[in-house]
């Protein structure tokens, strides 16, 4: 899956450590997600989707 | 809890344990000669089994801890390394039929942990690379 989760980070001028104290999880596990190393599980992506106040399918989609 | 919290907390019930095995091992190997052979003597060498408990739960608990991606991540590490471990032992014990030397099974435990530490580290280099 591709995302977007890069590009709202840094719109709003935050870390990856930054996001991923926000959403309670580790850095490695940001950076993953990004890279498209990982995708994530769905209450995970659920809580991005929360913080970003976007849809998940704004966020995320199929490649 | 946040990962740096996590991680602190890992590190200090680490050590403690690590502590309580060495402790363990030094009494242990210290009284074990002076005791006669029978069970006290056995449960005395055996002991060090206690600390090694606590610190197989202390990295449990870590894994608890650890959120979805790096929770899959060390798995996989741990999961290579047993599968590193399985191929060397299984081509040692071939090899010590034809006359090499026989190892103990403290071998086997090293080279599971020092498998497991190597290819966390080259994983993380490679991750960091990217």
């Amino acid at each position: 899956m591709k995302n977007i989760v890069r590009e709202l980070r840094t719109q709003r001028e935050w870390s990856q450590a930054q996001l991923a104290d926000l959403l309670e999880v580790s850095r490695q596990t940001v950076n993953a997600i990004e890279t498209g190393r990982y995708d994530p599980s769905l209450p995970l992506a659920f809580s991005i989707a929360k913080l970003f106040q976007l849809p998940i399918e704004k966020i995320f989609e199929a490649e | 809890m946040r990962e740096k919290q996590a991680k602190a907390l890992y590190f200090r019930e680490l050590f403690a344990t690590l502590g309580l095995y060495c402790l363990f091992v030094s009494v242990s190997s210290i009284y074990a000669d002076s005791v006669p052979a029978g069970p006290l003597r056995s449960l005395l060498i055996a002991s060090p089994i206690l600390p090694a408990l606590l610190m197989v739960w202390t990295i449990i608990r870590q894994f608890q801890r650890m959120d979805e991606y790096v929770r899959i991540w060390s798995l996989e590490n741990l999961g290579m390394g047993a599968a590193f471990t399985a191929a060397f032992s299984l081509s040692y014990g071939f090899m010590e039929i034809t006359g090499f030397p026989r190892l103990s099974m403290f071998a086997t435990w090293s080279l599971i942990m020092g498998s497991w530490g190597v290819i966390t580290c080259l994983r993380s280099w490679k991750e960091k690379s990217q």
